[in-house]
């Protein structure tokens, strides 16, 4: 019977959102409706669950880079503020909410480095700007495509291992030999393994266009 | 536009992870921004950013750091006005380079002219607005570095292929660049740079000492 198909389809569904959340079963959190509150009436409890899921997390992303605590600190703070700042801006079609927010700390963190190269021998503390404009050179202005949900399909067909590789390589910045080490392959394989995600990626992403 | 030529994956993924030097984040930038093939690659990068960030071992925070946040929010105005144009409306300057503060125009050998583009950090890259005349033979060189050159009107051609609106050449310290710019029209170019120029030829001892920036 239909009825019985259908009753299977949102176990499935729950259990690919959970993909993500590694620690155990988690209640699954509209991240994107509490920005949209915060956005609407500048709701402050929305904005509080925000705050306390995603600084920790930015906070730690940015220490595994290699950030220094102050700065990492720093850069989570901020980017909580251009959170609430920007939410107006944020659009589900085009990202999820936690991808949305990693543009705004990964910004934050190129005009940092910029402001410090160029402010190299004043002796100026860690703190940014309450305000990332849109005049800040890290904002390239990309416009962005409405088919979040497609690249994330796309995605998926990446292999698990393949999906590692890319994180540790590029989001956690950590060098190739310690990611062979951390994942017990050759260096070389690490080298292969990057490429071939690389190339991978562009093909299924050539498929769903 | 038809674009048959993308930076290199890893360094649309170094793009989206934000680890490009600044005259590379704006060079491969502006060709993310025209082609929506290299768009959708940035976005996936992200997207696999954002489930890194969910899944990260949470690091706790400043005990008072939500309420020096909530502060901060209150204290500061709440959008700033939008920045006047420090370029003008310059038709050699496209949209998305229209923040950045541009130099004069230099003429450093016939039909050949550059604008440096000022970086807000003092990084090892260059970048610059090159200007060739149609059918000249652009900068013959190499370099230790790295250089990528995006075309935003006009064409050249070298070993690599043909070059056009919207194209993007990467070019390391293996290339023997000879590029040839097309008869069709004037080719301007947005290029980065990095390292130290071999200049070839007399037109390269013309032009080094202005490349160097």
């Amino acid at each position: 019977m239909p009825i019985r198909a259908e009753a299977g389809l949102p176990r499935r569904v729950t259990a690919r959102l959970s993909i993500g959340a590694s620690k155990g079963p988690k209640a699954t959190v509209d991240w994107a409706d509490l920005i949209g509150r915060v956005a609407s009436d500048g709701d402050r409890e929305a904005f509080k669950r925000l705050f306390e899921h995603f600084a920790p997390r930015i906070k730690g992303l940015m220490l595994k880079a290699g950030c220094s605590p102050d700065v990492s600190e720093e850069i989570a703070q901020s980017t909580m503020i251009a959170v609430w700042r920007k939410a107006h801006q944020f659009d589900p079609a085009t990202a999820g909410a936690p991808a949305w927010i990693f543009t705004i700390a990964r910004n934050l963190r190129i005009d940092l480095f910029r402001r410090r190269a160029r402010t190299d021998r004043l002796e100026t503390g860690p703190e940014l700007p309450d305000a990332p404009d849109q005049a800040e050179p890290a904002d390239i202005l990309i416009s962005r495509g409405q088919d979040a949900a497609r690249i994330a399909s796309a995605l998926k067909q990446l292999s698990a291992e393949q999906s590692m590789v890319v994180r540790l390589s590029f989001i956690e910045e950590r060098p190739h030999p310690e990611i062979a080490s951390a994942l017990g392959i050759p260096l070389g394989t690490v080298k292969s393994r990057i490429r071939l995600a690389m190339n991978r990626l562009r093909d299924i992403l050539d498929e769903e266009a | 536009m038809t674009i048959s030529h993308h930076p290199p994956e890893d360094l649309l993924a170094d793009f989206a992870a934000g680890k490009l030097e600044e005259a590379h984040q704006l060079v491969v930038g502006v060709h993310v921004a025209g082609c929506p093939r290299c768009t959708r690659f940035v976005e996936a990068i992200e997207q696999l950013a954002g489930a890194a960030l969910e899944e990260v071992e949470p690091v706790p925070i400043a005990p008072d750091a939500f309420d020096r946040v909530m502060s901060r929010i209150q204290e500061a105005p709440r959008e700033t006005a939008a920045p006047s144009l420090v370029s003008g409306m310059d038709d050699d300057v496209p949209p998305a380079l229209r923040k950045y503060r541009i130099g004069k125009r230099r003429r450093v050998a016939p039909g050949l002219s550059l604008r440096p583009i000022e970086l807000s950090s003092s990084g090892k890259s260059r970048a610059f607005l090159l200007r060739s005349a149609p059918g000249s033979r652009m900068l013959e060189h190499t370099h230790t570095g790295t250089e990528l050159t995006l075309v935003l009107e006009g064409s050249f051609s070298h070993e690599g292929g043909r070059f056009g609106p919207g194209d993007f050449d990467y070019g390391d310290d293996e290339v023997d660049h000879r590029p040839i710019v097309g008869d069709e029209g004037p080719c301007l170019c947005l290029v980065a740079m990095t390292g130290d120029l071999r200049m070839n030829g007399l037109l390269g001892r013309l032009i080094g000492p202005f490349v160097r920036l």
